[in-house]
């Protein structure tokens, strides 16, 4: 190994190690460091909140996009943060509405593709769900409540 | 200060096998492979602006989503890279390839709302191997005689980056820990809160729904719930260690994997491409010997097969036939007997003898 070589690498080693250390010091996120903060905020309350896209059928039906498939390549966790930033950010509630006409396309391209068997939507509704966490997770289909942040329609 | 800088040295640049990179090279992309092959990046490009809060390394770098079209391409490139890599094909710039393009693939989804974690390890390991010669062995270079090295060899080259990987991932762990003892404190191991998490992982709100419902059940017992948590936090604050103990490897370590197969079948967030990462902890040479029970050489020849703290070190007859026999060193022996190998492989022909 030649001495420029082993310098580089160690430059690459300090790199990686004084990164991250800054990031955990300073609690920070610098991706692909990061301090690693998932679940680490103690969690006390026996409720909680969360945004959840549902399809609306043409005779009035309407089911929640609860399974990937539905949103892909967004997922049930990335989704919900992404439309909390959009809707808590500059100009949110018009640009809420275009983030789900987008997701509405999605859902139409992933069922053209075959990639999901959901049927067809004449539209697309953003709610806040709450729950109240149940001992057996039985009212997983039966949120407490629901507030319709926004529609879209094709 | 010298005796620091020794053991740094020591630390990354000890010299190792071929093999055991290599083998972790053909494991580590072969199986990044396989689970990459059905994923399609390409959607990324069909959002708008709106959806767009780039993470800061892509904000400052100026890097955006590509058109769906470009993506398909960029991710059939890296696939195929992901392949060749494995097989150790062209293996250098495969592995250079693999490496610059799934940083970007794989860091695009992060900048669509919320950094997920699940992937970081993934993209710092690629880019060791990319900076590395982790192709020597277990290749098909090696086998069509391209990279010019012989596999029995033993370098630094084959040490730094398995021991990089080591040392990312008890980063990752220990920052985990910390994280949660900086935000909640022994709250996080003594009160409900775990037992919350568990069931609120059961309402559809993570990457990936948990594959049992075992969590209910842990929820339902508070002093396996706090115990779960106990160990959690205790492993992952203290994983550092396995890269100073050798004992607390072979705890700690285990513990990891256990850990992140329970957060999966427990909680979903899919950490299954953060688990192929653990190949890289594998003595492969040594799981080798186990499982043959003897080696095989040729020519009275022997492949010293190098430990933490000493050197299996091999005897043989010259009947070609005869198991092997290991004797097990002291660290002291093993740095002797290793240099006088190193010199003594340079005056013959690059490949150690037993004296």
């Amino acid at each position: 190994m030649t001495p420029p070589r082993r310098i580089l690498l160690n430059a690459v080693f300090l790199a990686l190690i004084v990164g991250s250390a800054y990031d955990i010091v300073r609690d920070q996120e610098h991706w692909p460091l990061s301090q690693y903060p998932m679940f680490s905020v103690a969690w006390h309350s026996s409720t909680f909140a969360w945004l959840r896209l549902f399809g609306v059928t043409a005779d009035g039906r309407e089911f929640p996009l609860a399974s990937n498939r539905y949103i892909a390549p967004f997922d049930q966790s990335r989704l919900p943060k992404a439309l909390r930033r959009i809707m808590d950010g500059p100009d949110g509630p018009a640009k809420t509405r275009e983030a789900v006409a987008e997701c509405l396309a999605r859902y139409t391209t992933l069922g053209e593709e075959r990639l999901h068997n959901g049927p067809p939507l004449v539209a697309m509704r953003l709610y806040e769900l709450e729950w109240t966490i149940d001992p057996d997770a039985a009212n997983v289909d039966r949120p407490d409540s629901r507030r319709l942040i926004t529609e879209v329609r094709r | 200060m010298m005796k620091l800088a020794r053991e740094w040295n020591r630390f990354w640049f000890e010299p190792g096998p071929a093999s055991n990179l290599g083998l972790c090279r053909l494991l580590f992309f072969g199986m990044l492979c396989v689970w990459m092959f059905p994923h399609d990046f390409s959607a990324w490009g069909s959002y708008s602006r709106v959806f767009w809060m780039p993470v800061s390394l892509f904000r400052v770098a100026h890097i955006g989503p590509l058109p769906v079209d470009a993506l398909f391409i960029v991710q059939a490139v890296w696939k195929a890279s992901l392949a060749f890599a494995a097989i150790g094909l062209f293996a250098r710039p495969a592995m250079i390839v693999a490496a610059l393009l799934g940083f970007y693939l794989m860091g695009l989804p992060h900048n669509f709302g919320q950094t997920q974690h699940f992937d970081t390890l993934v993209v710092l390991s690629m880019g060791a191997l990319a900076l590395s010669r982790a192709g020597d062995a277990y290749s098909a270079d090696a086998w069509l005689g391209r990279n010019g090295r012989r596999t029995s060899e033993c370098d630094a080259e084959y040490t730094w980056p398995i021991r990089f990987v080591w040392v990312a991932m008890s980063l990752i762990f220990f920052a985990a820990g910390i994280s949660k003892l900086r935000h909640s404190g022994l709250d996080w191991i003594f009160s409900d809160s775990f037992s919350l998490f568990l069931l609120r992982q059961q309402y559809h709100i993570s990457d990936g729904d948990p594959l049992t419902t075992w969590g209910i059940v842990v929820a339902h017992h508070p002093w396996l719930s706090h115990a779960m948590a106990a160990s959690a936090v205790t492993v992952e604050t203290l994983f550092p260690i396995v890269l100073f103990s050798r004992r607390a490897r072979l705890v700690l370590v285990p513990a990891g994997l256990l850990f992140l197969v329970g957060i999966r079948l427990l909680m979903g967030p899919t950490f299954e491409q953060f688990m192929m990462c653990y190949v890289f902890w594998v003595p492969w040479d040594r799981v080798a010997v186990i499982v043959r029970g003897y080696a095989h050489t040729d020519s009275g020849r022997v492949s010293a097969v190098p430990r933490r703290d000493g050197v299996f070190a091999a005897t043989r007859t010259d009947s070609g036939r005869e198991p092997t026999r290991y004797r097990h060193l002291p660290r002291a022996a093993h740095r002797r007997r290793w240099n006088d190998h190193g010199r003594e492989a340079r005056e013959h022909d690059g490949e150690p003898r037993l004296r």
